[in-house]
């Protein structure tokens, strides 16, 4: 019966990721960093809606977007295979693109002919191109999946086999997936911001704060890796450790909010054994600046006579929605009505997921549920127990019609997102945690 | 005249390359392009009667130049979606991995505006996808997609159900035909399937067909059991109903098809007076349909835009629904109506030169609005170009419209969003603005300091007002430059210096070896100094 029920909910109505193809996303992440997209005409165009576009209109980076190049499959390769085109399209990209390190990533209909892309690939490496190869086939995953696929490609055959000394006090930081998190930009600068704050040199690997393939070259040379994320980048950590004998410490909880990033930082220092000083006093000026804008909400919190929301319901990717509920349930005191797990966790993760809900808060435990499908998303939400106050819905733009139905009041917080154009901004950290406040509370006060 | 390529009977349509010989890549004059194409002897061998001049086989063949290097742009998956998801009582079913279904977002705004644009409910786009993984390469999924074809229908209780193929599901071999058929006997609605395989067809306009052929083999009433006389059918997208106040003067109604429609107004296209168009790329094939399997006359005409095609146009639909009485006096009370505007506006927009970069006859349209007002366009680029459409009546031949109406554009481009040969080509024009549709053009434009205009409301330029509208729109963007120009100066586009020398975009089709002779920072080997010369 279990078994039954759980075929039938295979199929996908308002999906809420894409699929593996999308981490040429992450490529552009990377400054000058070039993907080849080997599938066809529209695979990578699909995803960048999904990923930027229709997700904050975050823009097509460097080389992103309608820039991407592409082998286009088309009939004639279908039949043929699709060497020969990959050939072309990678040779004529190392001309054309202005790029300092080139990732080929292979979708669905090359990977189910068998072209032999590792062949190609090698061939202009050892030419000495700067090119990497990855599977991204559609059909083998998520674009988390495909994220983690083209890190661990780019560390296996860009950085390779690399002994060297460690840097004592730099961590490589493993959080966000690009364009997959609306807010991922605002996010490493914030975590980058903290981290140095408390006296780490910290190396990003993605977006403005990073210095593109300077920064994977170092990558080896860090005292550490530093997970913030429930499961996504463990595997890049598990490898990283494999290769270069560097530990990890996961931290699943994103820092929301002054009371989780101080422990935050806490913990961090203490696992990088670097002198706590630093930290300690970053951590007071913080501290201090916090609540100095929690006493001026604390007004409208306590007085505000039109309605507060004090039911939440929250479906994203588990990055965001543990992040998110831990500090509305923790740090704010609101209830959560339903949390909702949407980006396919792989199973074996799952389970230490769930225990991180259930112990959410010393008064409030949350039993989540990992599901896929937007409609059944949609429903769990409209069958909620709403309770008296006006609901509080952390979605997606999915979502708006069960919103609108139950008159809720509505923060866009996870994949797709039609209803803002995000550039740098951050819920993460001392700073964040306030805009994500000002956000809430704002849609309060516009009814 | 073209019956030939047509038959319902069968379930897809033919490829837009095989049947009108669609090409995407080519340069020169709009006068060259003209010659090249021979509408008229295409149109007589489509026909069955020799034409192409007497030529066989290739000689009919449009000469295209083959680029060794191409990005991404878009598949005919895609605009089956924009087209079968938006048909408001009907539900579609994606038969692919979930990456296939990543566009809906964005079709999902355009779905509502135009739900909004037509006075109708919004509403959230229904789509499910039958989310495949590896097992089901291996395996098949024929049991999946029964399955969401049953909760398609036992969720939303559609009037019809779309199944589309994608490039895994065509591979390992789904009977999509099969399958639907045989749930369309347990559902007893019709279920459609959609051949849409993202690799089938090098240009993503067929995909406009195989939805069109699609509704009118399942949805279109066969047998009407009447006649709607003063109703015209619009085959359309998602714009504004522009077309209401153009026809209402002369009493007669508009039934827009796809976008935004429901079952029924699909259903009774057949009842209608006549079949008409904002742009013969999309509608080529359903109107010509209509018309030679359900006798629903098409609008022989030039497309609506400018005076004189909108004149004509005009004539043509007064022609067909007996209305020749008025119309001479409509089309004389309109002119004396928009003229003081308009040259009020070609006063403002004089010296401007304007650059168009849509899809193929959509783009014609523009160009003609454009010179109407006056501004300049020594280049433009079309995402594809076909050399005929499916009616093969020489009235519908934008191109010749253009060409001989306005005069010919020297530095004329058929690039299907190749993002990369952009910058050399507005390098070549340098224009003052850049009208677009679709993504992956504009940045590049304005990166370069170019203004654009996006039409997102594709009736806007439609009938004597859209030379109004269009105008005002120009002339707000124009002061975007300044956002352009800013950007120009810190923002560096991802092409190579050797790159953007090139004076010729196609350079690397016409000698491919040139790529082999370019400078990299990665090899420091066998670099010939001739290099240059070619640039």
């Amino acid at each position: 019966m279990a078994e039954n029920k759980k075929k039938k909910s295979s199929s996908i109505t308002h999906a809420r990721y894409g699929c593996a193809i999308g981490a040429v996303n992450t490529v552009n992440a990377i400054k000058h960093a070039i993907p080849i997209a080997n599938c066809g005409p529209g695979c990578a165009d699909k995803q960048f809606i999904t990923l930027s576009f229709s997700n904050g209109f975050q823009g097509a980076d460097y080389a992103g977007g309608g820039a991407v190049p592409s082998v286009n499959t088309g009939e004639n390769e279908i039949v043929f295979g699709g060497s020969k085109k990959l050939d072309s399209t990678l040779k004529s990209a190392f001309k054309i693109m202005d790029g300092d390190l080139f990732v080929v990533l292979t979708g669905c209909a090359p990977s189910l002919i068998g072209d032999d892309v590792g062949a190609i690939v090698r061939k202009y490496k050892n030419e000495g191109y700067p090119v990497v190869f990855a599977d991204a086939a559609g059909f083998r995953g998520n674009n988390l999946i495909g994220h983690e696929s083209v890190v661990n490609a780019i560390i296996e055959q860009y950085i390779g086999d690399v002994k060297t000394e460690k840097t004592k006090g730099l961590v490589n930081l493993w959080a966000d997936v690009p364009y997959f998190d609306t807010n991922w930009k605002g996010n490493y600068s914030e975590l980058k911001r903290i981290l140095e704050g408390a006296g780490l040199k910290v190396n990003v690997l993605f977006g403005t704060d990073s210095e593109g393939v300077k920064s994977w070259k170092k990558i080896p040379k860090a005292q550490f890796n530093l997970v913030v994320s429930p499961w996504v980048g463990l595997s890049t950590a598990e490898l990283l450790e494999e290769k270069y004998g560097q530990p990890y410490l996961h931290i699943p909880v994103v820092p929301v909010g002054e009371k989780e990033t101080t422990a935050f930082i806490r913990k961090v220092v203490e696992f990088a054994g670097i002198d706590n000083k630093k930290a300690e006093k970053f951590i007071a000026k913080e501290t201090a600046d916090y609540y100095y804008y929690y006493e001026h909400i604390s007004e409208f919190i306590s007085e505000y006579w039109f309605g507060l929301p004090a039911r939440f319901l929250i479906a994203a990717d588990a990055q965001t929605t543990l992040g998110i509920s831990k500090f509305l349930t923790d740090q704010i005191g609101l209830i959560p009505a339903k949390v909702i797990i949407s980006d396919n966790t792989p199973q074996k993760y799952r389970d230490a997921i769930a225990e991180e809900f259930k112990n959410i808060s010393d008064d409030t435990s949350i039993d989540v549920q990992f599901i896929e499908d937007g409609y059944t998303i949609e429903k769990e939400f409209d069958e909620a127990d709403f309770g008296f106050g006006k609901p509080l819905f952390l979605a997606t733009s999915w979502d708006l019609d069960v919103v609108r139905k139950h008159n809720g009041l509505f923060v866009p917080i996870g994949t797709p997102n039609n209803f803002e154009v995000v550039l740098n901004r951050t819920y993460y950290g001392y700073r964040g945690a306030l805009t994500l406040l000002e956000k809430i509370y704002s849609e309060v006060v516009r009814g | 005249m073209a019956t030939k390529r047509i038959n319902l009977d069968l379930p897809s349509v033919e490829n837009r390359e095989l049947r009108l010989g669609t090409i995407i890549s080519w340069n020169g004059t709009t006068g060259d392009l003209l010659k090249e194409s021979d509408y008229e002897g295409r149109s007589e061998k489509n026909a069955g009667k020799g034409g192409c001049c007497g030529k066989k086989g290739e000689g009919c063949k449009l000469c295209e130049l083959n680029l060794p290097f191409t990005q991404q742009t878009m598949c005919c998956h895609a605009i089956i979606e924009t087209q079968v998801s938006n048909i408001t009582d009907c539900v579609l079913v994606e038969h692919s991995p979930i990456g296939c279904s990543a566009r809906l977002p964005r079709i999902n705004i355009t779905y509502n505006q135009t739900l909004a644009r037509r006075g109708k409910a919004p509403q959230t786009i229904r789509v499910l996808s039958t989310n495949l993984k590896e097992n089901d390469m291996v395996f098949g999924a024929t049991a999946k997609l029964k399955k969401t074809i049953r909760e398609a229908y036992e969720r939303y209780s559609p009037k019809a159900i779309f199944v589309a193929l994608a490039c895994t599901t065509a591979i390992i071999g789904e009977d999509i035909v099969s399958t639907s058929s045989e749930l369309q006997d347990e559902l007893g609605i019709p279920v459609i399937p959609l051949e849409c395989e993202g690799f089938r067809s090098k240009h993503w306009s067929t995909g406009f067909d195989i939805a069109q052929h699609a509704v009118l083999r399942s949805i279109v009433k066969k047998k009407p059991e009447k006649k709607q006389k003063d109703l015209i059918n619009i085959f359309a997208l998602y714009g504004s109903d522009y077309f209401t106040p153009l026809l209402k003067p002369l009493g007669l109604r508009v039934n827009y098809i796809i976008d935004g429609a429901d079952y029924d107004e699909i259903a009774q296209s057949s009842e209608a007076a006549a079949t008409t168009t904002f742009c013969h790329t999309l509608g080529s094939y359903f109107a010509t349909v209509l018309e030679e399997k359900f006798g629903v006359p098409q609008i022989h005409a030039p497309m609506p835009y400018g005076f004189k095609g909108t004149d004509e146009w005009l004539r043509a639909v007064a022609r067909v629904t007996g209305k020749e009485d008025v119309v001479e006096e409509y089309i004389k009370s309109e002119h004396e109506r928009v003229l003081p505007k308009i040259n009020e506006l070609r006063e403002k927009l004089k010296g401007l030169k304007g650059y168009v970069a849509t899809g193929s006859a959509y783009a014609h349209a523009v160009i003609s609005v454009l010179r109407e007002l006056g501004i300049q366009i020594d280049g433009s680029l079309v995402f594809h170009h076909d050399p005929v459409y499916d009616s093969g009546d020489p009235n519908e031949n934008s191109l010749k419209h253009i060409n001989d109406t306005y005069g010919e554009i020297p530095d004329y481009t058929v690039s299907k969003t190749q993002q990369f040969q952009l910058f050399g080509l507005l390098k070549r024009v340098q224009p003052d603005f850049i009208v677009i549709r679709h993504n992956a053009i504009a940045p590049v434009a304005i990166r370069m300091g170019i203004p654009s205009l996006p039409v997102g409301d594709e009736h806007m330029t439609v009938g004597y007002d859209g030379m109004i509208r269009l105008g005002e729109a120009i002339l707000e963007i124009l002061s975007r430059k300044k956002f352009g120009k800013a950007l120009k100066e810190h923002v560096k586009l991802p092409y190579t210096d050797w790159w953007l020398s090139q004076d010729d975009p196609f350079i690397i089709a016409k000698h491919p070896e040139i790529i082999d002779e370019a400078p990299d920072k990665f090899t420091a080997k066998k670099k010939k100094r001739s290099v240059k010369k070619n640039g």
